[in-house]
């Protein structure tokens, strides 16, 4: 038995934080966080993300990449949640996904070493507006053209839209399956909107497609789009326990030394059983991510609920983990310059990125009661 | 990260396995059964079974052999936990002994406290009670009062122990007293262990919100028990007390997310034979229980791996004990939630009884009482691992 990380995936996880604390902290994050006008996407970092080899975690050796799984990758999804780091890397992340689980070998070589190599940013668009994020939430319909499929319908929100070169458009085909395509966002028949977030630790923009071609990823089907939106909860949920950490973390720094009523608020009972049970709480979902993770990489047969419980256990985490860092900060947390607000807003987004509460418990009653 | 047991731990598991299979009747393992018994005669067939047990070689999994033992590993003793909750084992007649009394003897115990405790626990020749609790020490344990002065080369104890699990059926009392009068708080305690069959020691069942009477209030007037029955030292009782309760700390949450999903699945079973298992609501409300549910079987991995690399869980045990407590309690609170009025019956159609789940909702409501309250679990955590100030 052994459920833990290993020292090398340690030592990621070190790397990555000591990276962030000192080359990225949360001052640079509150600059990308404010310049509602930028893309988003500092070339600094992306570039350190690169010689890090922290794109290339998921593409096989053969493809130039590390060729490592699931669980290593969380490592470093963790350390973007703790830091609230801006920029395209989960979606760039997943986009390399579903071209190593559905592409041709010529598509792998095409887009994999690129992608590894920080020369592609991607993104993935998987679900309209409303849509669940499942096969009956996509929002996009390919026919067969003459020289092609042809892509019609919405995506939104899509992660880095106005940054990447390449997305991953999910369709409905006309057999009543699903397929996945690479499609260039700068191709004239595609329309890339920006939205206007809350969350400025990332940017978000709309895919409207109007018969726009699309290369098709051979062996992509809507089993693959359901792995593919697994890889994708996991890592959302990795992002949300390193944020859950760190609202808690810094929540307990401030109240061991805040002084009201002669007494450092921290050893007021309520908030010292509140802290006590979050903690509680975030170590689970750090648990469960792990757990998750792993299910993934070693196919096991609970891998489904795994990541439904993970992506729902750190849902919640984070949520109920971030609001308490405003409330125990009291007025001071509820301010544009105090950072709980980073943490809070970016764990609202991703809450519900991947799949919310109400469909990850969903699924899980329908894998516990139905079966 | 391998999830697995070794070869040897999995063969362990089959014959342990094929064991029970041959061993518990079938009738035990109808969840009513225990409750068609008398109390006393339930008690006897546990005491025999357990022995019986022992002698099949399933004694002491993780204890050393010289002590009578398996000399198991911490992974063998999970699979053991766990294999006896899936069989639906009978539970331990002598749980506190063997949980906590044994490994404190085996550790800080004399030689003769070796020879005379271990062998007959093992044996369920003599059933061990924890003398703990008193009407005025509970969460505040240092505040206890039964006094023991010496007289001769024995003490002579007086005053009331209360919540004694056991207590009827109980032949030894392992109790903390206060050997040094007027010692106040965690000075002048000693650990003595109590003949209860002596005229000096009266126990009173206590009936519990369940019905059941598995506790008691235990008095002492003027009983006697040797100056050699102290464990770990006389004056040393606040120490001993705290390494016997660290012994708690192991991979039990496997064993315990067995028996407490066997509970998820019968009460879906419930819900599915009163067609409610449809209720999108209550189906949301029981997914986030299960949901904690995984969690704790993910966390005993966790704790498992952490003994097996010889780590400290310090007050991990705390977060562990937390975290299972709640869960199999909010389980059951959805039970109620799930079944509405028709669970206030205990067959409220044919075909369908629900005393067993009743009984154990009614249970759940101790388990955030007992071993370590959960407010005094939260003030752990939040002191000792998060160091807020106390
Ligand atoms: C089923 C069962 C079996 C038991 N078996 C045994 C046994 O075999 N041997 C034995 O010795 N004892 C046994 N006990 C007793 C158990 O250990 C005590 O009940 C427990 O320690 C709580 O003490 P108390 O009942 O006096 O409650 P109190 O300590 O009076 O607590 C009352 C309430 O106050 C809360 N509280 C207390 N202190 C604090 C604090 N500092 N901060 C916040 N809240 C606080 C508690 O959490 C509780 O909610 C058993 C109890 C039960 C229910």
């Amino acid at each position: 038995m052994y459920f833990a990380l290993t020292d090398e995936q340690r030592a990621l996880a070190e790397t990555a934080r000591d990276y962030l604390a000192d080359r990225f902290d949360l001052t640079a994050v509150r600059a990308v966080f404010e310049d509602t006008a930028g893309d988003g996407h500092p070339a600094e970092l992306w570039k350190a993300f690169a010689e890090q080899g922290w794109l290339a975690v998921l593409v096989p050796e053969e493809n130039d990449g590390i060729g490592l799984g699931l669980l290593d990758a969380q490592v470093l999804a963790r350390a973007f949640g703790t830091g609230a780091v801006p920029g395209p890397w989960l979606p760039t992340v997943l986009a390399g996904e579903a071209v190593r689980l559905a592409g041709s070998p010529a598509q792998r070589a095409a887009v994999l070493g690129p992608l590894a190599a920080g020369e592609l940013v991607a993104t993935v668009a998987l679900r309209a507006p409303g849509g669940s994020f499942d096969q009956s939430g996509v929002g996009v319909t390919a026919d067969a053209g003459p020289g092609g499929a042809r892509l019609t319908g919405t995506a939104s929100p899509v992660e880095y839209a106005g940054v990447a070169r390449t997305a991953v458009v999910a369709a409905k085909e006309p057999d009543g399956g699903i397929g996945l395509y690479l499609v260039d966002p700068a191709s004239p028949s595609v329309t890339v909107t920006a939205l206007d977030t809350y969350d400025g630790t990332t940017r978000l923009g709309g895919l409207v497609l109007d018969g726009a071609t699309g290369e098709r990823l051979p062996e992509s089907n809507a089993a693959v789009l359901a792995e593919l939106n697994r890889r994708g909860a996991v890592l959302t949920a990795a992002d949300l326990v390193g944020i859950a950490r760190a609202a808690l973390t810094r929540t307990i720094e401030y109240d061991k030394t805040r002084v009201q009523f002669g007494r450092p608020v921290g050893g007021f009972q309520v908030i010292k059983h509140t802290l006590a049970d979050l903690h509680v709480g975030v170590l689970m979902a750090e648990h469960a991510v792990l757990y998750a993770a792993h299910a993934v990489d070693a196919e096991l047969p609970d891998a489904e609920l795994a990541v439904a419980v993970a992506k729902a256990k750190a849902g919640d985490a984070a949520q109920r983990a971030t609001a308490a860092m405003i409330q125990y900060h009291g007025g001071i947390g509820y301010t544009w310059e105090h950072e709980a607000h980073f943490f809070y807003k970016r764990a609202k987004r991703l809450v519900a990125t991947f799949g919310d509460a109400g469909e990850h418990l969903d699924r899980i009653a329908a894998l516990s009661i139905d079966a | 990260m391998d999830l697995t047991f070794t070869p040897q731990e999995e063969k362990f598991r089959s014959e342990l396995r094929g064991w029970l299979d041959a061993n518990i009747p079938a009738a035990w393992r109808d969840p009513g059964f225990w409750r068609t018994v008398p109390d006393d005669e339930g008690f006897e067939l546990r005491r025999d079974w357990e022995r019986r047990k022992y002698e099949a070689g399933y004694g002491g999994i993780a204890w050393p052999t010289e002590y009578g033992g398996l000399g198991g590993t911490p992974g063998m003793k999970a699979i053991y936990d766990e294999e006896m909750a899936l069989a639906r084992a009978p539970l331990s007649a002598n749980g506190l002994g063997l949980t906590f009394l044994a490994p404190t003897v085996m550790a800080i115990g004399t030689d003769q406290q070796k020879r005379d405790i271990i062998g007959p626990m093992l044996r369920n020749e003599v059933i061990w009670c924890q003398g703990f609790s008193e009407p005025g020490a509970g969460s505040d344990l240092a505040a206890l009062r039964t006094s023991g002065v010496l007289d001769g080369d024995e003490y002579v104890v007086n005053g009331q122990k209360i919540w004694t699990t056991n207590a009827m059926h109980g032949d030894k009392l392992f109790a903390l007293v206060r050997t040094e009068q007027g010692s106040e708080a965690h000075r002048g305690i000693s650990m003595l262990l109590i003949d209860m069959h002596q005229p000096g020691v009266e126990a009173r069942p206590l009936r519990q919100i369940s019905g059941a009477s598995e506790f008691a209030e235990v008095f002492f007037t003027d009983a006697r028990v040797k100056a050699s029955e102290c464990l770990g030292g006389v004056g040393n009782g606040w120490k001993t007390a705290m390494m016997l309760l660290s012994f708690e700390r192991g991979a039990s949450g496997i064993s315990q997310y067995a028996t407490f999903r066997r509970g998820y699945d019968e009460i879906v079973a419930a819900a599915r034979r009163l067609g409610r298992d449809t209720d999108p609501t209550l189906r949301r409300e029981l997914a986030s229980r299960l949901v904690e549910l995984e969690c704790l079987r993910y966390h005993a991995m966790h704790v498992l791996t952490q003994v097996e690399q010889g780590r400290d869980l310090g007050s991990e045990s705390s977060i562990t004990k937390l975290q299972w407590s709640e869960a199999y309690q909010k389980l059951f609170e959805t039970f109620d939630h799930l079944l509405g009025l028709d669970g206030v019956v205990t067959s409220p159609v044919e075909d369908l009884d629900l005393a067993s789940l009743q009984y154990e909702a009614f249970w759940t409501r101790s388990v955030t009482i007992w071993g370590g309250s959960s407010q005094v679990q939260r003030n752990i955590v939040a002191e000792r691992v998060l160091g807020l100030p106390r």
